[in-house]
């Protein structure tokens, strides 16, 4: 498969860009008229918008052209590192070390996943095509961060509160795998949740970006429609993979050799 | 059986020592009571005991094999801790009973008619069908107590047994308990905070206070 861009896209200059703000201006005024007080707030968020969109466009236009694999790891691993803290970034309870851990287990699903996608299912030549890797890991990484913050959320409350139901498995006799399969299994299910539900409305309810941004540059619908279902598995993939290495994680990280549960590990935020 | 040397207990991070130098034997067919000023370490104790937390000193062997060389799940099936506060399953009585019966250091088969057997000596009259939380405190606490003598440990180690029972209930739980130490080889540790029931039921009386590591705060009652 390859992306052949059938009709021509309209090209966008400085002229287009300007109406298109004409939007925000009107949203402003509008703010200013109710008096929503917005308008401040609204000014500095379109201003981060075209300063941010335009700085990733330069960035990729230079590692684009630059073909380097070298260059490419740097921007993986920025994008790794920006995905894994926002993961922890709003989860109510922490483990020391849940940075790592977070990054281990969107490192670890992101990548394989990635791989698979790329070399085996589009057969990217080189493996290192960054217009292929990076949108793909961006979407994958975009996703798998929401289901792993979900279930390292899960998992670390379970662990807190029902600190009382895995001790009494385990004083019965229970394996530390065993006390804990049942809050493990809760917080993968719980970080697949979104995934799952995105996938049974795509289509119906929402036209995933990515397609739709496909047929505005010309890309017949159907060539987007198989680009998409590939995306959506991914995702999924993705974050099944996340979540499972984020469960497994935190169950090494909170029992020990001797069996035990080291529940004291576990802190509030800010605590 | 139960061999206790030098054993400390704390609690806590940091570690607040509890307890020192506690040792003692205890035989099959013992039933002793633990008892000591509230704020002891009783609670502490049985769980160090159970292996759920680690002694900062001290060995507890049963039969010469502790958990490290026999395994920590093996050890607890052997020696093991009910909670004083019940923890059951949101599930019937029958399922929380039969749910340990599914761990690989557990060899015996679930037989609900010898669980039913257990529930009816400890009292317990309800339906086995019934949703365990919809018990009475008390009686949840009865059957976390069937649930782990359904697995016949060599030891039980029990926190405050009897703490949610009327007299004639408790009473009831003394027999059952000097009957399962008979019966089964076995021996039972139970914390108490009700010292003269205590005295009255147990053979033996374990008392913490020469142990302590710190004045205790309040006067024994």
């Amino acid at each position: 498969m390859t992306l052949a861009a059938s009709a021509s896209v309209i090209e966008l200059g400085a002229f287009e860009l300007t109406l298109a703000a004409v939007l925000v201006l009107v949203t402003g005024l509008v703010s200013v008229a109710l008096r929503l007080g917005l308008e401040k707030r609204l000014a500095v968020a379109a201003v981060r918008t075209v300063v941010q969109l335009l700085l990733i466009g330069y960035i990729l236009r230079y590692v684009f052209a630059m073909h380097s694999p070298w260059l490419l790891g740097v921007v993986v691993a920025v994008m790794l590192a920006v995905a894994a803290h926002a993961a922890v970034a709003r989860t109510q309870v922490r483990v020391p070390g849940i940075l790592s851990l977070s990054l281990l287990a969107l490192a670890g699903s992101s990548l394989i996943t990635t791989w698979i996608v790329t070399r085996l299912i589009i057969g990217v030549e080189p493996w290192y095509l960054p217009q292929y890797v990076i949108p793909l890991l961006g979407m994958i990484l975009g996703n798998s961060l929401t289901g792993v913050s979900l279930a390292l959320d899960q998992v670390l409350t379970a662990l807190r509160d029902r600190r009382d139901e895995v001790e009494m498995e385990l004083a019965l006799g229970a394996t530390r795998w065993e006390a804990a399969r049942r809050p493990l299994r809760e917080a993968v299910r719980r970080g697949m949740i979104p995934t799952i539900n995105a996938m049974s409305v795509v289509g119906i309810v929402s036209l995933p970006g990515m397609m739709t941004g496909q047929i505005l540059a010309g890309v017949d619908p159907m060539l987007a429609v198989e680009y998409q279902i590939v995306v959506m598995f991914m995702i999924a993939a993705a974050t099944a993979l996340g979540c499972i290495f984020a469960a497994l994680l935190v169950y090494r990280r909170l029992f020990n050799a001797k069996h035990q549960l080291m529940a004291e590990r576990i802190e509030r935020r800010g605590g | 059986m139960l061999e206790i040397t030098d054993l400390s207990v704390a609690t806590g991070r940091p570690a607040v020592m509890l307890m020192r130098d506690l040792s003692r034997t205890i035989e099959a067919g013992q039933y002793i009571t633990l008892t000591g000023p509230s704020g002891a370490g009783k609670t502490t104790l049985l769980r160090t005991i159970a292996g759920l937390i680690d002694p900062p000193a001290g060995q507890i062997r049963l039969d010469g094999a502790t958990g490290e060389t026999i395994g920590w799940p093996r050890f607890r099936r052997q020696v093991m801790l009910v909670a004083q506060h019940p923890v059951l399953l949101d599930a019937t009585v029958e399922q929380n009973l039969a749910m340990p019966f599914a761990y690989r250091s557990v060899e015996r088969r679930f037989d609900r008619a010898e669980a039913e057997q257990v529930l009816a000596r400890l009292g317990l009259g309800e339906p086995m069908e019934r949703d365990a939380r919809s018990l009475s405190q008390g009686q949840q606490q009865r059957v976390c107590l069937a649930r782990a003598m359904l697995l016949r440990p060599r030891v039980l180690l029990l926190d405050e047994p009897a703490a949610a029972l009327d007299e004639q209930a408790a009473n009831q739980l003394d027999a059952v308990l000097r009957r399962y130490v008979h019966a089964h080889d076995a021996a039972v540790l139970a914390a108490r905070h009700d010292v003269d029931r205590a005295m009255h039921n147990a053979d033996e009386r374990l008392d913490l206070t020469a142990y302590l590591a710190a004045p205790a705060l309040e006067p024994q009652r």
